[in-house]
């Protein structure tokens, strides 16, 4: 396909997470950059992957892992330049993967030249980019999002004496929305990135945008309304395009960021992650379910992001207090897994190498409705690191073979950016590309084998879902239907063979197909279809009717 | 004269001598038979006793719960009963074999009667036994019911029932024996009709008494009785 | 064999999506539909506050209710509005019903739920009586946790009962069946109760379903069984016990046939289990203990007596091969005395209740006689009883309670005496 042609190209994606830095170093100075990066193109469409996500990689204090952004419209010169992205962006699109970045609209690094300016004195141009106040007690009652670090949401400058507005760090002092100096210095931003090529925008802490008096701060109309005028502009400029949102709210709340199809084309399903590792634990569907029927409908041309894992920890706002009791016991008993209100470990450890749970997970992200987003390192089951600080144990460096550095980098293994994972069940000795590349039966040759499935029946990107009720409550079902196309998907939850009665009356006479052995099973007829799954196993059935 | 007399007493003695002394032999054999009988008898009733004891009849009638019945009727184990009854049966047969022989005129068809009623009376004798045991069984469970609801005259109602059932078990054993059929039939009709119509007066003359108090328990008091009881668990 | 009807296809079906259980609940019923939907919730709320990671079912058995009952529960199963934000609970709550047969039979629902238990691996179960009214959710958490977390087989109820409340339990059957198996178990006779899976397991592949005792009151002979097999009993506070609705449940006849025989056909099934015991212990009590409450003394009960004194004159033959002819002269003698100055004595009262016991076990008169025969003497020792305490405090009672006990244990080697006497 074309890469201008199809404006709903984010809703077949097979979307892969990765930062820079963790991917692959070209320079031997111990920490990636865009060339290697580009030198592993390859790779990502072996995978059968179409579009990376990258993480921030603008100049940066790297305080806040290059959230804290001090340079929009450059690149990190750790990571390379502006023209080593180019060449990265080129050869992605010509292997016929799009490249979605990082848009930081709520705020900036203090080192950021608008701040330097705008704190150096009342008078300043700039000054009405940020939101300053003479005291601390404006928009009182408002939450503070990182609790184990910040006080407050008001800072103290001690260069123009008042007090400055920051919903995170206290170093990521908020812009100002409700001045059109900024919306229009974003709408820059964003030509420029569009300009050079980039194919989508992830668009971090949209919720905090603007404030006002009296309210919670977040959500607010008037953040809608940037939005609509930004995707307005966007539109009309760069069809094609597309914005994510970031925001970890309940469904219900993320849908008015999807607006009548003139805000965001896509958002994260935060609540939906936490409950598919609650549901392979509990061995119950209920989480999942719930969760499904409180997400309301969304337009035609918006869609979910679904994912099982992400360089954050595994966030449990969105929870119950009971729900997060048990994950914690479940897969956190070690404090020092626990960070903020998640937990931060990777998908293979959390699974305890389980090669049959680490299956079903993936087999689920792929088989719900929503653009599934695969973070680097878990298509081979890397492990983490839960004694390094903040969440840098999910952000080790990739594993591409047992050798020197695990082939990510020339340097001595002392200026790593970070330590390689080094044991022996999920060290780069037995966890590695090269090496899983070997096997057919490895879980990277699975992966791979699972998202050209995927890739190979829109169903999965674009049908509706039906979700079937079993009384057995161990097993997952549900049909995904486009057109005539029909997908049964059928999960057991639990560590136990189960036994399953499926009502599919509305499919009698048609005959399921096994997807990935291509295998016929007997025709659907009037009785409820009996069906036999081993541990963790799960069917993709194609129903044909002939 | 004197010598008429004497040869005729002489005579008398030469019979009964005579009448004796072919008796004898025979009463010699009646009693052999019936020692021998006796004897059998015995035989028989050990081995029908071991043979019942290894075929552990005695729990099989626990179960059935004919023990019961026997013991209320006041009779030994199941085990005990029949051996005994085959030991009485048998000697019973050797007896009337014995008395057979002796040979006395119309003894003999009378014992071949009292053979032939012998079924019949076992099954009259049944028929009241069973007759005892059920007159027994439920005036006393109508006199534990009378007692227990607070009846007026309990006593009354159990001698009722016993009564009826009796006079129905005695009226069918006497028809089982043929005796005085008709005679039976109508002295049980006038009996217990006398007896039906007699509660019928009583409930027909506005309830009175038994039948009165008997109307209020089982329909409008019982909810006040138990209103009363205290709550005993 | 009567499994073939037990376990039908449809309910083996919705055992199979149950899958293995940590925790039962089961509720017998027969045309409860006014009270079953509270019964459900009670124990709903309860999982929900006390065991939220516990994989649970709510098994119902009906024994052909004509009001709808079952249809009642089911129709509980539809979706409750979606709570505002995140769950109402981690994990499915199964309700499975079934119904056991076309008539009610304690004895039949029971085995219909420990065939459940037994193969939904249950760890912990308990019963409870749709009937009851103040059930609260933390009750079904007081009988489930001590199988569950401690591993006892059965699980007792305790309740708090006003002074006149139980008076069969706390003069016959609580001293009587504590000084024969030597467990001071308060409430044998009771609409809830718990027990272990392994416990049901056993009782299950015992086979006494024919048994009458069975049939009507299981749950002694599940606390019995579980003494004598040497499996850890206990007991659990509840509440106060409610009185039932006025006009429900058996009268005393019935009540005493049930609990009475049941209690001398315990002794006679496990006679080689307390010949051997002396003296009792106390067993475990998880929450308050139980306790007495004061109560105005009810109204003159001087029929009681009347029917004693009636008893005893009609029922002279008959008691007459039930009781020692020294023990029922006693009983004459005592019949005799003025109502106001009426007096039994319970030296009296035990030696006659072994002599019945013994007597039942040598089956002198059909056994269902025996136990209605003992009727009027019950009738006799509430009325001595209510005329003695009538003015008592809580703790006088108690004490004449604790008493009473002692003298059962007392006499335990008379009742040994008479069991094994030929006449």
């Amino acid at each position: 396909m074309a890469m201008q042609d199809d404006n709903l190209w984010y809703k077949d994606a097979v979307i892969y997470q990765l930062h820079v830095r963790t991917f692959c170093d070209s320079d031997g100075n111990g920490i990636g950059d865009f060339r290697g990066l580009t030198n592993k193109l390859d790779y990502l469409q072996e995978l059968g992957i179409n579009a990376i996500w990258l993480l921030p990689f603008y100049p940066s204090p790297l305080r806040d892992d290059g959230y804290d952004i001090s340079d929009y419209t450059s690149v990190n010169p750790t990571y390379g330049t502006i023209d080593d992205f180019k060449t990265f962006l080129a050869a992605a699109h010509s292997r016929r993967i799009r490249v979605i970045t990082e848009l930081v609209l709520n705020h900036t690094s203090d080192q950021h030249p608008w701040f330097q300016e705008a704190r150096s004195s009342q008078d300043n141009p700039r000054r009405d980019w940020y939101v300053w106040s003479d005291t601390d007690t404006r928009y009182q009652g408002v939450r503070i999002i990182f609790l184990d670090t910040e006080m407050s949401n008001w800072s103290w400058d001690p260069i123009s004496k008042s007090y400055y507005w920051h919903r995170f760090f206290s170093h990521q002092p908020d812009l100002n929305f409700d001045n059109p100096a900024v919306r229009e210095a974003m709408w820059d931003v964003m030509k420029f990135w569009c300009d050079i090529g980039v194919d989508g925008f992830r668009l971090d802490a949209v919720p905090y945008l603007v404030e006002r008096e009296g309210t919670s701060c977040e959500n607010l109309p008037e953040t809608h309304a940037v939005i609509r005028d930004l995707r307005m502009k966007l539109d009309q400029a760069y069809p094609g395009k597309m914005l994510l949102a970031e925001a970890n709210q309940w469904p219900a709340d993320v849908r008015a960021y999807f607006g009548e199809a003139d805000e965001f084309h896509m958002a994260f399903h935060f609540p939906l992650m936490p409950r598919m590792f609650m549901a392979v634990k509990l061995e119950d569907r209920k989480p999942i379910i719930e969760i499904l029927e409180q997400t309301p409908q969304i337009p035609d041309s918006c869609q979910w992001c679904i994912f099982l894992r992400n360089h954050d920890e595994l966030t449990l706002e969105m929870v119950t207090d009971i729900e997060r009791d048990y994950m914690y016991d479940a897969f956190a008993n070690d404090k020092a897994m626990r960070i903020n209100l998640g937990i931060r470990r990777r998908l293979a450890p959390m699974m305890e190498n389980d090669r049959r749970r680490i299956e079903l997970l993936n087999g689920l992200l792929l088989s719900m409705p929503g653009t599934p987003i695969i973070y680097y390192g878990d298509e081979i089951g890397m492990g983490d690191n839960v004694y390094l600080g903040d969440r840098n144990g999910v952000r080790t460096p990739m594993q591409w073979n047992g050798g020197w550095n695990a082939g990510f980098s020339s340097s001595d293994p002392e200026r790593l950016y970070s330590p390689l994972i080094s044991n022996p069940v999920y060290g780069y000795q037995s966890i590695n590309v090269d090496s899983q590349r070997r096997s057919e039966h490895s879980l990277l040759s699975w992966t791979k084998s699972v998202i050209q499935t995927r890739n190979s029946f829109r169903v999965f990107s674009r049908g509706s879902i039906e979700f079937l009720s079993p009384s057995n409550h161990r097993v997952l079902a549900y049909v995904r239907q486009l057109g005539e196309e029909k997908v049964l998907v059928v999960n057991n939850l639990s560590s136990s063979a189960q036994a399953v009665e499926l009502n599919l009356q509305s499919y009698k006479g048609h005959i399921p197909i096994e997807m990935f052995g291509r295998n016929l099973f007997p025709r659907i007829g009037d009785l409820p279809y009996l069906l036999t799954l081993a541990p963790y196993q799960f069917f993709w059935f194609r129903l044909r009717r002939i | 004269m004197k010598d008429t007399i004497v040869q005729g007493l002489q005579q008398a003695y030469l019979n009964l001598f005579h009448m004796i002394a072919e008796f004898l032999p025979r009463l010699v054999v009646m009693l052999v038979i019936i020692l021998s009988g006796l004897l059998v008898a015995y035989a028989l009733k050990y081995m029908v006793r071991a043979v019942l004891r290894l075929t552990k009849l005695d729990r099989l009638s626990e179960e059935a719960g004919a023990s019961r019945v026997l013991r209320m009727a006041a009779l030994p184990s199941m085990t005990e009963v029949l051996s005994r009854s085959v030991f009485w049966i048998t000697l019973l047969g050797f007896i009337l074999i014995g008395i057979s022989i002796l040979n006395i005129a119309g003894l003999q068809e009378q014992i071949s009667r009292l053979l032939r009623l012998l079924p019949e009376i076992v099954v009259a004798m049944l028929i009241l036994f069973l007759g005892l045991v059920i007159a027994n069984f439920l005036s006393r469970a109508a006199l534990l019911a009378a007692v227990n609801a607070g009846y007026a005259s309990p006593k009354m109602l159990s001698w009722s029932i016993r009564f009826g059932i009796l006079i129905l078990a005695i009226a069918m054993a006497l028809d089982e024996l043929g005796v005085a059929r008709q005679t039976v039939i109508a002295a049980f009709s006038i009996v217990f009709g006398a007896f039906m119509l007699g509660l019928a007066i009583a409930f027909g003359l506005g309830g009175q008494g038994l039948a009165r108090s008997f109307l209020e328990r089982s329909l409008g008091e019982k909810k006040e009785d138990k209103a009363d009881e205290l709550q005993p668990l | 064999m009567a499994e073939d009807i037990l376990l039908g296809d449809d309910f083996l079906r919705q055992l199979m999506s149950v899958g293995e259980v940590d925790l039962l609940v089961a509720i017998p019923t027969y045309n409860n539909a006014g009270t079953v939907a509270q019964t459900i919730q009670a124990i709903e709320n309860s999982y929900q506050q006390n065991f939220v990671r516990d994989r649970v079912v709510i098994l119902n058995v009906d024994g052909g209710s004509t009001d709808h009952t079952t249809d009642t529960i089911l129709s509980m199963n539809g979706k409750k509005s979606a709570a505002h934000r995140g769950i109402t609970s981690l994990r499915t709550v199964h309700r499975v019903t079934t119904q056991y047969g076309r008539s009610p039979s304690q004895g039949m629902a029971l085995r219909t739920i420990l065939a459940a238990a037994d193969l939904l691996r249950a760890r912990s179960c308990a019963i409870v009586s749709p009937a009851t009214t103040n059930l609260d959710p933390s009750w079904i958490a007081n009988l489930l946790r001590p199988a569950y977390r401690q591993d006892f087989a059965f699980v007792a109820p305790l309740y708090s009962r006003t002074k006149f409340q139980g008076l069969l339990a706390r003069n016959l059957l609580y001293p009587m069946s504590r000084a024969v198996f030597g467990l001071r178990i308060r409430e044998m006779y009771s609409d809830e109760w718990g027990f272990s899976g392994r416990l049901a397991t056993q009782c299950l592949n015992q086979n006494l379903w024919g048994e009458e005792a069975v049939r009507n009151r299981p749950e002694a002979w599940m606390a019995v069984t579980a003494i004598c097999s040497g499996m850890k009993c206990c007991q659990s506070f509840l509440g106060p016990k409610a009185p039932p609705p006025p006009g429900s449940g058996p009268d005393i006849v019935e009540t005493i046939r049930q609990t009475v025989g049941n209690l001398f056909w315990c002794f006679e099934t496990f006679q080689e289990h307390w010949m051997d015991r002396t003296g009792t212990e106390a067993v475990p009590t998880f929450g308050s203990d139980h306790e007495l409450l004061p109560e105005d003394a009810p109204a003159s009960q001087e029929k009681s007596f009347e029917l004693f004194r009636t008893g005893v004159k009609e029922l002279d033959t008959i008691l007459s091969s039930i009781l020692r002819p020294d023990t029922l002269a006693q009983i004459r003698s005592i019949a005799g005395a003025e109502a106001g100055k009426f007096r039994f004595e319970p030296e009296l009262w035990v030696r006659m209740m072994y002599e019945f016991a013994a007597s039942y076990h040598r089956s002198v008169i059909a056994r269902d006689h025996i136990l209605q025969a003992l009727v009027p003497l019950y009738r006799g020792h509430l009325y001595s009883f209510l005329l003695e305490h009538r003015g008592s405090s809580v703790e006088e009672m108690e004490a004449d309670s604790e008493a009473l006990c002692v003298e059962f244990e007392r006499q335990k080697p008379y009742l040994i005496e008479r069991w094994k006497a030929k006449s």
